[in-house]
């Protein structure tokens, strides 16, 4: 069968697909920076990510909106990247209690220019078991407690601990403020 | 402090340079229909090894006329049967696309420590254990003939020794394996437990 032959047949899949490239190819594009960060297999990460969406909306019965469901199939095609490459280089991930507990070496010093503060946010984020990874990037993309909590499954409760943790630790490697992100 | 570095952290997260990936909806189709042929060739590729393994075994029951021998053959055949039923099964077994959506992430990362946790506590069972009556019989078989050759008795000593080198090599290499995918399966038990301490916090 050619490609040119299919699309009739998968037209709502197509359209629901490229509704959510479109809205959310940039945090698709940044979530996969927060889970690898070789850049060739984060190439490789985002495109299964794209084709496992596509494949999704094969499903797709509005049981959730269009922005859970494709966070919950990034997050998930993420994480089982995350597991398989665990498993390949047995890498030690951290939760968020500990990271907060770690001692933060020279990370504290002045960090003023914007490369350098978003690579170490980048190595705090890998450094993070994947549940937890899921969390502080759903935080960093602004999603309140309720809606990481549905795209998790972690209780809102929860979830509020977590972006506590998340603060802390953040204050504590960047506790110069407001230079890095302006 | 804490929500000042939260905010800053979010502007810079968001604010970071990037591309989005673009691909078109033929590419996506072509990559689907890939995927599907990589997933033809896997299993083929396993049914050819089965095939190739079933071969050869097959070979031997018609070499060696020992009935012995040839039980060990049969049971060998049958464990390669089962291990590439195994294979297929699990191959089905993987989580399509779309379930993905349906979990949420703490159900999933739960169902996918589990379902390789189970992969590897079961390779005893389903991967190694199949094999070894075959090969423990063929083994045998393999060993009275030789001891029934003419030649045997003057160097019957020599036979017992390179037999039971031979049975302590391979039991010690399906030992390991084994070993190994314990220890594997309890690294990914731990990780469900402090999943499960997390659910009962929630």
């Amino acid at each position: 069968m050619t490609v040119e032959s299919i699309p009739t047949a998968v037209s709502r899949q197509d359209e629901l697909y490229q509704e959510a490239a479109d809205s959310y190819g940039a945090a698709l594009e940044r979530l996969a920076r927060g889970y690898e960060a070789d850049p060739d297999r984060r190439r490789d990460l985002v495109q299964e990510i794209h084709l496992a969406l596509w494949q999704s909306f094969g499903g797709f019965d509005a049981r959730c909106s269009l922005r859970t469901w494709v966070y919950r199939v990034a997050h998930n095609v993420a994480a089982s990247h995350v597991i398989h490459e665990h498993r390949m280089n047995s890498r030690t991930l951290v939760g968020l209690e500990v990271l907060e507990t770690l001692p933060t070496g020279n990370d504290g010093e002045r960090v003023a220019d914007q490369h350098h503060a978003l690579e170490k946010l980048l190595k705090l984020i890998q450094q993070l078991n994947p549940l937890d990874r899921q969390v502080i990037l759903s935080y960093l993309e602004d999603l309140d407690a309720a809606s990481i909590g549905e795209i998790t499954g972690i209780s809102p409760g929860n979830v509020a601990t977590k972006i506590h943790r998340i603060k802390n630790v953040l204050a504590h490697r960047f506790h110069e403020g407001g230079s890095h992100g302006k | 402090m804490a929500s000042e570095a939260g905010d800053n952290a979010k502007n810079l997260w968001q604010n970071q340079p990037v591309e989005p990936a673009q691909i078109s909806l033929a590419e996506l189709h072509e990559k689907a229909q890939k995927l599907e042929r990589r997933v033809r060739r896997r299993n083929l590729r396993e049914y050819a090894a089965g095939a190739i393994a079933i071969a050869g075994y097959g070979y031997y029951i018609w070499k060696f006329p020992t009935p012995i021998i040839r039980l060990g053959c049969v049971l060998v055949i049958a464990g390669v049967l089962f291990v590439v039923y195994m294979l297929h099964k699990r191959g089905h077994a993987r989580a399509v696309p779309a379930e993905m959506a349906f979990r949420s992430s703490l159900d999933f990362y739960r169902h996918e420590l589990e379902r390789q946790r189970d992969l590897l506590r079961s390779v005893w069972t389903w991967y190694l254990l199949p094999f070894v009556p075959g090969l423990i019989i063929f083994g045998l078989g393999l060993f009275l003939r030789t001891m029934k050759q003419p030649n045997a008795p003057a160097h019957a000593r020599l036979i017992v020794i390179s037999f039971s080198l031979t049975a302590a090599f391979v039991a010690l290499v399906f030992i390991v394996i084994g070993k190994l995918n314990q220890r594997g399966a309890r690294k990914l038990q731990r990780k469900i437990d402090a999943l499960d301490s997390l659910e009962k916090e929630s």
